[in-house]
């Protein structure tokens, strides 16, 4: 797991300003501190699935989410994957509020980015498993994405045992814990031209936020 | 015989999994397999009969999944399913005709506690306590808490189950493939805090197959005087639609499980995916196997919530520095509830080596208890150290030593009755080391043999509570060589005595050597080495002297145990850079300049040189302000980017901090702009955009309150209120807590309607603000410095 370094500028807020080189020497310490400590782990469960409208049935979960039915529209299997970096970047975080502010910003960002491209790796392994089945993957879809509740955190957890198997809790919130940890519903599907949907951003209702990814709809990349 | 008298005699076994064997029977997923203790009463007896059958001495209740969380809801109370559940081992164990113990299973409640979570350690403990009680009222033989990844629960567990019952307690935990428990605790640290709080066996379950435990199982012999209890898997689990499955068949298991016993083990049995049929061949493997030998690995340790810190031929540096012992900038920091300094000086002191950090925050008026907990609690969030309870109060060590996420080192007991009748039960029920000063109630001995006298008066009443020498850690006093020649001979003979006769690690506060002397660092170098020489295991010193430091690294070095001097190397090798850099910076940079480059360092020096001449108003004005601005436009206008930005408030606050000292050595107060308070909303537990918020609001002058995270509304009102402040900032980052978000400036326009509210975080706009009524929203760290400005001008 490494933290792509250009999203750990993004979250950082960077807009091409000049980085100074005490900065960028900081923020590379940072971050590799930070994926020294990080200890990932994941995961997954495979479920047969059934899609409706605006529900979505997993096992014995029942989901009630247009968004992730439009998501999930047509598959009949799906994954239910939970994946954390750890507990290290919380702990950094932590220390360096109260030793070095710069220090704590660069982890939260980098933290973000490490989760992103770790679930991205898990993704791969899930992909590669399903290819050779002749399965392909929708992107991946989390609760609190659209309509899709937090609430599902609390049966996720149940099914996935993630407490036990890689150490993620829920707050009486169903927050996270630790925070830079992501569960996710990834469709499968049998038509490879079904398998790429720009979600994630485009359905979500703060456009004006700075870290927002443009879709092709929206005139982005 | 009882479960304790044939424990480490004779291999005991265990039976298999009981969730496998109920998924078998129906049990669907997401339902509670403890329910059917009633509901299916006979199916479990059943499966406990047919372990009994397989050969197994000891039965697990169906009670792994018991606790307040889980039932809640079901109408079940945890108290009625526990003996429920106790009740059908004993009904099969009656029926089989069989000699057996049952025992009360206990697992995790599935929630992470503090710092990292949001259980409290006596909410965990309240937690496990009713199913102790319930289990040993139905009959239990002992107390089983297993398939535990964090040794914070596990502690709260033990002392749930040593408080409230007389069940002896066996702990098995899940490490992963690097051999850490979840929380990152190894091995040593683990057996460390479980030693300490006498549990009776200690090991391994789930996770792995027993192939995998196997290579386990050498480094847990090496550290464990504690018989070993092994409960593999069948394997490690494979999962087809939401079915779980584990391959490794019964003769497979049964054959590594053979080998393991014969390379020593006490307790051995199956965790998920073993049945009767494992139990039964693990059982003819290995019943004619005698257990493991066991034996004192005389081991003397503390530990942390992550590693243990082992007293050996490498002496340890313990860090003084969190004491306000002729510190006023430090007595100050206690007076004024600044946590923040104190938990500077334990991060400082860890940057430049401590192993340890003693932890003293006594001052007459204070609440030390409070404090104590206050500042242990917080210290356990930021550093992996383990700490040095340092009190003589003691109601504060108990609080401290219960609160503390490992096995402490206590400082200190010395040879007064009353002192160890107070600190020895103490140790003897949370576990840790205890610092032993070698005076009693004929004061300080003038003689080395005086104080040896009192050093072995000590070790034999440590004994009476079963605190092994190895535990003890014998101070034998430093006394200024400023009002005895002799003082530092006598010392040095006394603790040559205790590490090489009585064979006693040793510890010494070094610095009191020098006292009333000039340049005392000159004279606290020689004798630490001196003192290293004869024996000293551990000094107690200020990491921050770089000549100590000096000091101990070079000893290392020369006593042989910095392997290859690569220790020494490691950090002088860079050293002539360092001098040279340092001398760089010292040019004389102005503090406007110090600040908008994020030099902190440089900062202060130049705010004191400034101060020199200048008045603390004029150097904030003049330069920390002006400088805090660019910068703050800088960000505002995107040329500046967000980590440069708070190195400078960083640097500005390093500043403050100089002008703080200067206002406090000459007796003033430091002038505010006004109080703010900020919080995280209920619910939400993402705060660095709060704390860098802070930082600024700190830098430009005013004094926050800073109520932490997931805040209930009350306590913002409350605090408001108290305060009678003008300025509210709240931060939320989910959806779902901008609720509570709006929740919290209801009642604070209800309450205190003169207060204006400013709001931010990842999912606010100025649209989402306005319609929760905040008066502000600030989209970045300088727009609420702006607001602030506007209305306290």
């Amino acid at each position: 797991m490494r933290a792509d370094r250009k999203e750990t500028l993004r979250y950082l807020g960077y807009h091409g300003q000049e980085i100074e080189e005490k900065t960028a020497q900081m923020i590379e310490e940072v971050q590799a501190e930070l994926e020294r400590a990080s200890t990932p782990k994941y995961i997954y469960q495979e479920y047969a699935c059934e899609v409706t409208q605006d529900k979505v049935k997993l096992a014995e979960l029942t989901i009630e989410s247009k968004n992730l039915a439009v998501n999930l529209k047509g598959c009949e299997r799906a994954v239910l994957l939970a994946a954390t970096i750890g507990r290290a970047a919380d702990f950094m975080i932590k220390k360096y509020s109260i030793s070095n502010m710069a220090k704590a910003a660069i982890v939260q960002a980098a933290g973000a980015a490490c989760i992103e491209s770790y679930v991205d790796e898990v993704e791969q392994v899930i992909r590669g498993d399903a290819n050779q089945r002749g399965l392909y993957l929708r992107p991946r879809f989390s609760p609190g994405y659209g309509d899709f509740s937090l609430e599902c955190q609390r049966d996720i957890f149940q099914m996935l045992e993630c407490h036990k198997r890689i150490g993620v809790a829920l707050t009486s919130g169903n927050l996270m814990m630790p925070s830079k940890s992501v569960t996710a519903i990834i469709g499968l599907t049998t038509k490879e031209r079904e398998s790429c949907q720009m979600v994630k951003c485009s359905l979500c209702a703060k456009t004006d936020c700075e870290f927002r990814i443009l879709s092709p709809a929206e005139g982005g990349e | 015989m009882s479960f304790k008298d044939e424990l480490g005699k004779k291999i005991l076994f265990f039976d298999g999994a009981m969730g496998t064997m109920l998924q078998e029977r129906g049990l669907q997923s997401g339902e509670l397999p403890e329910i059917w203790n009633v509901t299916k009463e006979e199916i479990i007896c059943d499966i406990h009969r047919q372990y009994l059958d397989a050969g197994c001495d000891i039965v697990k209740a169906n009670t792994f999944g018991v606790n307040p969380f889980k039932m809640k809801g079901t109408g079940y109370t945890c108290e009625e399913l526990t003996e429920k559940g106790i009740a059908l081992v004993k009904r099969a164990i009656a029926k089989s005709g069989r000699k057996a113990y049952a025992a009360l299973d206990i697992g995790s409640l599935g929630k992470l506690l503090e710092p990292l979570g949001d259980l409290s350690f006596e909410e965990a403990y309240e937690a496990f306590k009713p199913m102790c009680i319930a289990g040993e009222q139905a009959g239990a033989d002992f107390c089983l808490i297993e398939t535990m990844n964090d040794t914070y629960e596990i502690k709260a567990a033990v002392l749930a189950a040593k408080e409230n019952t007389s069940l002896p307690i066996v702990v098995t935990m899940v490490f992963d493939e690097d051999g850490k428990l979840l929380t990152g605790a190894d091995m040593e640290a683990a057996v460390a805090m479980l030693e300490g709080l006498r549990v009776d066996a200690l090991g391994l379950n789930c996770g792995f197959g027993p192939d995998v435990m196997q290579g386990f199982l050498p480094r847990l012999r090496q550290v464990t005087s504690l018989p070993i209890v092994l409960n593999p898997n069948a394997g490690l689990p494979v999962v087809v639609d939401g079915k779980t499955s584990f391959h490794v068949g019964p003769e497979e298991f049964a054959a590594i499980m053979k080998e393991i016993a014969l390379e020593g083990v006490s307790v051995m049995g199956g965790c998920c995916g073993t049945t009767p049929a494992h139990i039964r061949a693990l059982v003819e493997a290995c019943r004619d196997i005698r257990a493991m030998e066991l034996t004192d690995k005389q081991r003397s340790v503390v530990s942390s919530y992550t590693h243990a810190v082992v007293f050996d031929e490498r002496p340890k540096i313990i860090g003084e520095r969190i004491n306000p012992t002729g510190k006023s900038r430090f007595k100050q920091a206690l007076r004024e509830n600044d946590l923040e300094y104190i938990y500077k000086e334990a991060l400082a002191q860890q940057d430049r080596g401590a192993h340890i950090l003693d932890v003293n925050v006594g001052l007459p008026e204070i609440d030390e208890v409070r404090m104590m907990r206050a500042v242990v609690s917080g210290l356990q969030g930021i550093t992996d150290l383990p700490l040095q309870i340092d009190t003589s109060d003691a109601v504060a060590m108990e609080t401290a030593m219960r609160l503390y996420n490992g096995k402490p080192l206590i400082n200190s007991v010395n040879g007064k009755q009353e002192s160890m009748d107070a600190v020895f039960p103490l140790v003897a029920k949370y576990g840790g080391m205890v610092v032993c000063l070698t005076l009693d109630e004929g004061g300080i001995p003038g003689t080395a043999a005086g104080r040896i006298e009192i050093a072995k008066k000590i070790i034999a009443e440590a004994a009476k509570y079963g605190i092994d020498k190895n535990d003890l850690l014998i101070d034998t006093l430093t006394m200024t060589i400023s009002t005895g020649q002799d003082n530092a001979g006598i010392t040095l003979d006394a603790l040559y005595h205790v590490r090489h006769v009585l064979g006693v690690h040793t510890t010494l506060g070094v610095s009191n050597i020098s006292f009333g002397l000039p340049q005392r660092e000159r004279v606290n170098t020689a004798f630490f080495t001196i003192a290293l020489s004869k024996g000293l295991s551990a000094g107690i010193i200020n990491p921050n002297s770089e000549a100590m430091m000096a000091a101990y690294h070079s000893y290392c070095a020369l006593n042989g145990s910095d392997s290859q001097c690569a220790d020494y190397i490691a950090h002088y090798s860079s050293q002539e850079e360092q001098t040279k850099a340092a001398v760089d910076k010292s040019g004389e940079i102005s503090l406007f300049d110090a600040v908008v480059r994020g030099l902190s360092e440089s900062a202060y020096q130049a705010a004191k040189r400034e101060l020199e001449s200048k008045k603390p108003l004029e150097v904030i004005d003049g330069a920390l302000i002006p400088a805090l601005d660019k910068v703050g436009q800088g960000f505002e206008k995107k040329t500046v980017f967000l980590p440069q930005l708070l190195m400078s408030a960083d640097a500005a606050k390093a500043g403050f901090d100089a002008i703080k000292e200067h206002l406090q050595a000459e007796g003033g107060a430091s002038a505010s702009k006004g109080t703010v308070v900020i919080a995280t909303v209920k619910g939400d537990i993402h705060d660095i955009g709060k704390n860098i918020v802070k930082v600024l609001l700190e830098n430009y002058g005013f004094s926050v309150i800073d109520l932490g995270k997931d805040v209930p509304p009350e306590l913002v009102v409350e605090t408001a209120k108290e305060h009678d402040v003008k300025l509210v900032g709240l931060s939320a980052l989910m959806t779902t807590t901008v609720a509570n978000m709006e929740i919290t400036i209801k009642m604070l326009k209800k309450e205190l309607p003169g207060c204006k509210v400013m709001v931010g975080g990842a999912v606010l706009t100025q649209t989402y603000a306005d319609m929760i009524g905040a008066d502000f929203y600030s989209k970045d760290a300088m727009g609420s410095v702006r607001y602030a400005n506007e209305l306290f001008r």
